[in-house]
């Protein structure tokens, strides 16, 4: 059966990596004017993302996932717990300059253009000046938003704004890049480029923390996931662990007739005595969409190249290649 | 890859987060319409007042000069108060701000950068309306003894090119924008303030009565109220401007710096209408604290109002200037010595209040 086109685990996750994000018993109250408690959103989070994997961090509507999320970059400050970011607290700027934001919403100064956001942004990191005009160069050829590069974006729709957010969130090469909802507001050619995007960056050694309201997105690309709801962490672990059907098996057979399937069915519940259900998979329907787009050649690939060379990615790390259309 | 390691790399890369935040504080808020029309009307209102002057205050120009420094005064508070609002409550209310600062920014340099944006839009409009009242001065009725004849004269051809500039600033603008799609009010903001600059420099190359250079002695001055060394020689150039209002005008500055930094830190918790209600508290208060708070005992509200609120009336010279009068550079440089030590108690108060704000 075909599933989602991006699949997360064509590479092996190096087991026994160290965390690059830590939380011990992690609360946040929100508090009125006068001080007076108005909400707990989040109930003594214990959370560890280890280098180099996927995690997805999943919840419902107010469930604390973008309060976390604020928290770990410092700019909400938990009421109790403790919480360590590439092994420093989250508002140390060392550890900030190696870490990429996308927040929910993109967030971007109205009246700048995409590639005055991306320098704006690049010079808060630092960069030189013909470093950072190359990069933004990179980054709008990655977005596919060269065309608009020097048009205000007050006037973007939401998949462009979103798109210009990502760039902005790659414009220093993170060794932990963090996306709040990174689909939203993309249409699904946008979305695809968005998880190959992630894969890519994941197998060059970035450590990759997402959230998503999409849990196919999450349930494609990610190692691990996390559950939240009401603050509180109800389900951790790998996806394949925590989705696996222990009482039932699978068998996929391509190229079977209509009575050679009655036939093994029939002889399957002969020898189990239990009943088998027979089914003729299909496709997603992100993939057939991807499929006829792909025919009338609209269909594109984020031009990652530049952006594999990341700080963190181990010596032995090879540039790859789009991940293919399958 | 980041070349800022260590304590030195640390003051570099926080020095060029300054310029990047405050480039980017200043072009968002003169290209707002708003700040456009406050510069607009600021100069426009300080041109026509000679147009419209029925007294004279006892001292030709007096209204003109008055009123320029003024419209500097009331406009700047709002346009300085406007901007830190939007610009600070604004950008945390947006989420701009928690994008900035979710890269390796400091809090502290976040809200330094954005005081000094504000700082450089009052200083534009400031420019602006100095030219503007220096034009208007220049401009307005003065009695003239030229020659045999004598008489009130107004200096029709200034105030004329001083509208002409704007309304050129104007087109450029607009051509700009059509032709380059360059920000229109960006343009005319700074053409605003750039046309008045450049009608003080073209005044100098004229005398009031629309004489151009080069003249002879005293033929050549109309009544610039200096001493005439040039009188017998031939005059080239000689603006014929009152500069005993720069100094005064610095002084109206000090005052915009003071709540350009005021407002900045009440935006860190306050949205922008109740941060403009504030400073016009803290300008009439400020501008009678003499009358109210002098003589209060330290340790009562008087007092403590009286320690807390910056004294204005050390910024309003206006009245000094009447009958030939100057503000002495000493007394500038004072001036400005407080105006510092209020922005800093300001800021470093809006830095506290910023430290534990939860940006969402």
């Amino acid at each position: 059966m075909t599933r989602a086109v991006t699949r997360r685990r064509d590479w092996d996750v190096p087991e026994n990596k160290q965390p690059v994000i830590e939380t011990r018993g992690l609360r946040k109250v929100f508090r009125d004017f006068w001080r007076r408690p108005t909400v707990e959103a989040v109930k003594g989070l214990d959370l560890t993302v280890n280098d180099g994997e996927i995690f997805g961090l999943l919840g419902p509507n107010g469930s604390g996932k973008s309060t976390t999320i604020k928290m770990l970059l410092g700019l909400l400050r938990p009421t109790a717990g403790v919480i360590r970011v590439l092994g420093a607290a989250p508002d140390d700027t060392r550890a900030k300059a190696r870490i990429g934001y996308l927040p929910e919403v993109s967030h971007l100064h109205p009246f700048l253009t995409p590639r005055e956001t991306l320098m704006y942004y690049a010079s808060l990191f630092g960069l030189p000046r013909a470093q950072a005009t190359q990069r933004t160069r990179e980054l709008l050829a990655m977005v596919d938003l060269e065309h608009a590069a020097d048009r205000v974006v007050s006037g973007f729709s939401k998949g462009m704004a979103r798109r210009v957010g990502l760039a902005q969130a790659l414009v220093n090469a993170p060794a932990l890049l963090i996306l709040d909802e990174p689909t939203s507001g993309l249409d699904p050619i946008g979305c695809r480029e968005v998880k190959d995007l992630v894969c890519a960056l994941a197998k060059n050694g970035v450590t990759v923390l997402m959230t998503s309201h999409l849990l196919a997105d999450v349930e494609d690309v990610c190692d691990r996931v996390a559950i939240l709801d009401h603050g509180v962490l109800r389900a951790e672990g790998k996806i394949a662990e925590l989705l696996r059907q222990p009482d039932a098996v699978r068998f996929e057979v391509e190229g079977l007739d209509e009575s050679d399937a009655a036939a093994v069915r029939a002889e399957l519940e002969t020898r189990t005595g239990r009943r088998v259900r027979q089914e003729y998979p299909s496709m997603s329907l992100e993939s057939y969409f991807l499929q006829v787009v792909a025919r009338d050649g609209r269909q594109r690939s984020f031009a990652m190249a530049p952006f594999l060379h990341s700080p963190s990615a181990s010596p032995h790390s090879q540039p790859s290649a789009p991940i293919s259309n399958s | 890859m980041f070349p800022h390691d260590g304590q030195s790399g640390a003051w570099c890369l926080a020095l060029k987060q300054v310029r990047a935040i405050a480039r980017a504080t200043l072009v968002e808020a003169i290209q707002q319409p708003v700040a456009f029309l406050i510069m607009l009307s600021a100069v426009m209102t300080t041109l026509l007042v000679p147009v419209f002057q029925f007294h004279r205050f006892g001292e030709d120009g007096r209204l003109a000069r008055d009123s320029g420094l003024s419209c500097m005064l009331v406009y700047g508070l709002v346009l300085a108060a406007g901007t830190a609002g939007r610009t600070v409550s604004g950008e945390i209310a947006r989420g701009t701000a928690a994008a900035a600062l979710g890269k390796p920014v400091q809090r502290v340099t976040f809200l330094l950068a954005k005081a000094l944006g504000v700082l450089a839009v009052t200083v534009l409009f400031a420019i602006g309306v100095l030219s503007a009242t220096l034009l208007a001065e220049r401009g307005s009725a003065h009695f003239i003894a030229h020659g045999e004849s004598a008489g009130y004269v107004t200096d029709v051809i200034t105030l004329a090119l001083a509208v002409a500039g704007v309304a050129v600033a104007l087109i450029i603008a607009a051509a700009r924008h059509y032709f380059g799609r360059r920000r229109f009010g960006v343009s005319a903001f700074v053409g605003v303030a750039l046309s008045q600059v450049l009608v003080v420099l073209g005044t100098g190359f004229y005398n009031r009565l629309g004489q151009f250079y080069p003249l002879h002695g005293e033929a050549a001055c109309t009544g610039c109220g200096t001493d005439h060394a040039h009188a017998a020689s031939w005059v080239l150039y000689h603006p014929e401007l009152n500069l005993r209002v720069v100094p005064a005008a610095l002084l109206v500055l000090f005052a915009l710096a003071v709540f350009a930094a005021l407002a900045t830190a009440l935006a860190t918790r306050l949205p922008t209408g109740s941060t403009l209600a504030v400073c016009a508290g803290v300008l009439l208060l400020g501008l009678a604290g003499d009358t109210l708070l002098t003589g209060a005992p330290l340790w009562s509200g008087r007092g403590l109002a009286a320690g807390l609120l910056p004294d204005l009336q050390n910024f309003w010279l206006c009245d000094a200037l009447a009958h030939g009068g100057r503000v002495a550079w000493r007394y500038v440089g004072e001036a400005a010595l407080y105006a510092l030590t209020c922005c800093t108690f300001f800021l470093g108060a809006g830095c506290l209040a910023f430290r534990e704000r939860d940006l969402g």
